[in-house]
C-alpha cells in the first residue's frame, strides 16, 4: 500500500465505524448473548445454570418443535409462491402503459405500506363467523359450505388465512421488483424473437423469463429469508398459527418460562437463515 | 425467396403521419435500399414490411401474400436490426440457430449450416461466448449470421452498420455486398448513408418527409435526379445550386453565359419572356475540372477568373471553394492542381452535367 492508500484506509475506516458500533451494539451482541443463552438454564431471577446441549436435545425430541417447522414449511411454500406469482401476473398485465394505471398502482401498493394492524383488524372483520363477509359470501350467497365456520379459530383453516394474507400484503412488492425490471427489457429483443419466428408463448418463455431470473431469484429467496423470520402479521391475525417464531416466542415468554430453549430454538432458526442468505449472495447476487 | 409490393403505405404515429403514401415494387432477388435523412419514414417503411409496425392503411404483399394482418412470426423474413438486438443469455451459436429451433430443424442440417455461416462471418472462434463479451463489429458479425443461416423469403437491414467506426463499416459493407451476390435473396436495407446506398443497391429509393423523392439505379439518381432534394442528398460533396436565369439562347449565371443549346439535359418547352426565367442550377463539385488539365471543346464552358476563398486537402482531392453569382460553390479537384488561397482558376465543366430545377418546385427542368 501506498502511503495515499493507507491514509485513505484509515479515513474509511473512521467512516464506517459509527455504523460497526450501533450494529455491533444492536446486532451482533444479543446475536451473541442469544447463542450464549442457548446453553443455560435461565432462571426468570436471572441465575443461570450451564446445561451444556440439554437444551437442544430437549427442542429437538420435542414433538411440538416439529408441527411447526412443518406449519412453517407450508407457510413460506405458500406465501413465497404466491406473492412471486400474483406479483409476476400483475406485473406482466401492468407493463404496458394505459390510462389510469398511475392509480391501479397506488391501488396495488396499499396493502403494502397500510399498517399491519389496522389491516389484520379488517381481515378479521372480514372472516368473522357470525358478521363476516366471507362466510356470507360462501356460506350464504353462494352455498358452498353447509354452515358457517370459524376460519381464523381454527389452526388448520389460519394456516390458509395467513398465507393469503401475506400474499395479499406482500404481492405488491414482488410486483414492484418484477415490474422495474420488466419494463427495462429491450424492445428489440422481442421484435428479433417474432421475426425468428417466435409467437407471445415462445417469446416469454426465451425473452421474458430469461431477463426475469434475476429479479425472481431475489424475490423468491427475500420472501424466504423475511418470511422465516415473520412474527407481527402471523401473531396479530392468528396467533393460534404457531410459525416457528410464535413456537419460539410462546417459549421464551408464555407459560412455563425457558428462555434457554428459545434461545436455542433461534439460534437453529439463525443457521438455516444463515444458509439462505449465503445462497442468495454467492449465488444469486454472484458476489 | 419472394417480390414485394407495397400499395400506398400511409403510417401515422397519433396525429403525426410519418409514411404519407408509398408505392413500390421490389423484385425477386433485387438489393433495395432506402436511404433518406432521419424522420424520413424509412425505418417505419422497413418496419412496416417486417410486420413490427401495422400500415395505417395501404396493402403490403410479400410473394403473392397480401401480409397486413400476418404477425412477423409468420412472415418467413429475416432481420438485422441496428443494435443488434442479440439475445444475452443465450451464446453466440444459440443466438445464431434460435430460429432454426423454433423451425424444428435437423440436428445435423442445424450444425451444417452454423458451421457454413460461422466460417463465412469468421465467428468459428466466437460460438460459445455471450453478446456481452463480442466487441461492436463481432456483434454486428452475429446478427448478420442470425439472419441469413434462415433460408427467408426476405431479408431486412435496419442501418446495420451505423453503429461501426469507419473502417470496419466499410469492411462489413463489401461483406454484405458479396452474401447478396452469393445468395441472391431479396433484401431491403434501410440507411441514411448515401455511400452505402450507392454501393450496395440495384435500386436506390430515396425517401423525404414520408414520400419517395426518386426511386432508379444508383447511377441514374446520381446523374439525373428528380428535384433539389435528392440532387443535394446524393453524392458526396453534396452538388452545388447556384441561382441562375434562363433565357432562350442561354443561361445567366452571375457574370457567365452558358449556351442554352449545349445543355443537353434541360428538356424545357416554350418560350421565355425577356426578363428570363429564374432557376436553381445544379453543378457537382466533382464536374468541376481544372483548365490546365481539360480540354475545352463545343460541349464545355470555362469559368474563368474564379477566386479561391479556401482549400480543403485530403489527401489524393482537395475541394476548393469559391464565390459563383453571390454564393459559395465548392470543386473537387485532386492533387495535380496545385493552388494557393487567393489565386484565380479557371474551372471547365461539360455543359451536360449541368442541371436546371424549377425555382419554386424544386423540380428537374
Amino acid at each position: 500500500m501506498t502511503p495515499l492508500e493507507r491514509a485513505e484506509a484509515r479515513f474509511g475506516w473512521k467512516l464506517v465505524a459509527p455504523t460497526i458500533v450501533i450494529l455491533g451494539l444492536l446486532i451482533l451482541y444479543p446475536l451473541m448473548y442469544n447463542v450464549y443463552l442457548s446453553f443455560f438454564d435461565v432462571q426468570l431471577n436471572g441465575s443461570k445454570t450451564f446445561v451444556g446441549l440439554e437444551n437442544y436435545i430437549k427442542l429437538l425430541s420435542n414433538a411440538d418443535y416439529y408441527s411447526a417447522i412443518a406449519t412453517t414449511s407450508l407457510y413460506l411454500l405458500g406465501t413465497v409462491v404466491g406473492t412471486t406469482l400474483l406479483g409476476l401476473a400483475m406485473a406482466l398485465l401492468l407493463r404496458d402503459p394505459f390510462m389510469g394505471r398511475g392509480l391501479v398502482n397506488a391501488a396495488i401498493m396499499l396493502p403494502y405500506v397500510a399498517p399491519v394492524i389496522s389491516v389484520v383488524f379488517g381481515w378479521q372483520f372480514l372472516f368473522d363467523p357470525i358478521s363476516g363477509v366471507v362466510n356470507y359470501l360462501l356460506v350464504d350467497l353462494l352455498g358452498l359450505w353447509s354452515e358457517r365456520s370459524n376460519l381464523i379459530g381454527d389452526p388448520d383453516s389460519a394456516l390458509w388465512v395467513v398465507v393469503l394474507f401475506d400474499i395479499w400484503k406482500h404481492a405488491p412488492i414482488a410486483y414492484l421488483l418484477i415490474l422495474s425490471k420488466l419494463v427495462s427489457i429491450s424492445r428489440d429483443q422481442y421484435e428479433a424473437a417474432a421475426i425468428d419466428g417466435y409467437g407471445p408463448v415462445g417469446r416469454f418463455f426465451h425473452v421474458t423469463l430469461p431477463e426475469l431470473y434475476f429479479v425472481l431469484a431475489t424475490v423468491v429467496l427475500l420472501r424466504l429469508i423475511w418470511n422465516l423470520n415473520r412474527f407481527e402479521d402471523v401473531y396479530l391475525l392468528a396467533p393460534n398459527v404457531e410459525t416457528l417464531p410464535i413456537f419460539t416466542y410462546y417459549q421464551a415468554f408464555t407459560g412455563v418460562i425457558d428462555q434457554g430453549l428459545a434461545a436455542a430454538t433461534s439460534v437453529i432458526q439463525l443457521g438455516v437463515l444463515s444458509i439462505f442468505i449465503w445462497f442468495y449472495i454467492k449465488k444469486i447476487m454472484k458476489w | 425467396m419472394a417480390a414485394i409490393k407495397l400499395k400506398n403505405i400511409v403510417k401515422s404515429f397519433g396525429d403525426t403521419a410519418v409514411v404519407k403514401g408509398i408505392d413500390l415494387s421490389i423484385e425477386d432477388g433485387e438489393f433495395v435500399v432506402l436511404v433518406g435523412p432521419s424522420g424520413c419514414g424509412k425505418s417505419t417503411t422497413l418496419r412496416m414490411i417486417a410486420g413490427l409496425e401495422q400500415a395505417t392503411s395501404g396493402d403490403i404483399v410479400i410473394g403473392d401474400r397480401v401480409v397486413n394482418d400476418i404477425e412477423p412470426q409468420h412472415r418467413n423474413i429475416a432481420m438485422v436490426f441496428q443494435n443488434y438486438a442479440l439475445y444475452p443469455h443465450k451464446s453466440v451459436k444459440e443466438n445464431i440457430i434460435f430460429a432454426l429451433r423454433r423451425l424444428k430443424v435437423e440436428n445435423d442440417d442445424i450444425e451444417r449450416r452454423l458451421t457454413e455461416v460461422s466460417e463465412m462471418l469468421q465467428l468459428e472462434e466466437l460460438l460459445e461466448r455471450k453478446p456481452a463479451d463480442l466487441s461492436g463489429g463481432q456483434r454486428q458479425r452475429v446478427a448478420m449470421g442470425r439472419a441469413i443461416i434462415r433460408e427467408a423469403d426476405l431479408f431486412l437491414f435496419d442501418e446495420p452498420l451505423s453503429n461501426l467506426d469507419s473502417k470496419l463499416r466499410s469492411h462489413m459493407r463489401t461483406e454484405i455486398g458479396k452474401i447478396h451476390n452469393k445468395f441472391g435473396r431479396t433484401s431491403v436495407y434501410v440507411t441514411h448513408d448515401q455511400v452505402e446506398a450507392m454501393t450496395l443497391a440495384d435500386k436506390v429509393v430515396v425517401l423525404h418527409d414520408g414520400y419517395i423523392a426518386q426511386a432508379g439505379t444508383p447511377m441514374e439518381v446520381y446523374l439525373n435526379p428528380a428535384n433539389v432534394f435528392v440532387a443535394q442528398f446524393i453524392g458526396s460533396p453534396s452538388m452545388n445550386i447556384i441561382e441562375g436565369r434562363l433565357f432562350n439562347d442561354h443561361l445567366q449565371i452571375g457574370n457567365y453565359r452558358l449556351p442554352r443549346k449545349q445543355l443537353s439535359n434541360v428538356a424545357l418547352q416554350g418560350v421565355i419572356n425577356e426578363q428570363g426565367l429564374p432557376v436553381k442550377v445544379g453543378i457537382r463539385p466533382d464536374f468541376f475540372n481544372d483548365s490546365r488539365l481539360f480540354p475545352e471543346t463545343d460541349g464545355t464552358f470555362n469559368f474563368n477568373q474564379l477566386q479561391i476563398d479556401l482549400i480543403e486537402p485530403m489527401g489524393f482531392d482537395k475541394e476548393i471553394l469559391f464565390n459563383l453569382a453571390g454564393g459559395a460553390v465548392k470543386a473537387r479537384l485532386d492533387l495535380r492542381s496545385d493552388f494557393q488561397r487567393g489565386d484565380y482558376v479557371d474551372l471547365i465543366v461539360e455543359l451536360s452535367r449541368v442541371l436546371l430545377f424549377d425555382n419554386e418546385t424544386d423540380l428537374r427542368l
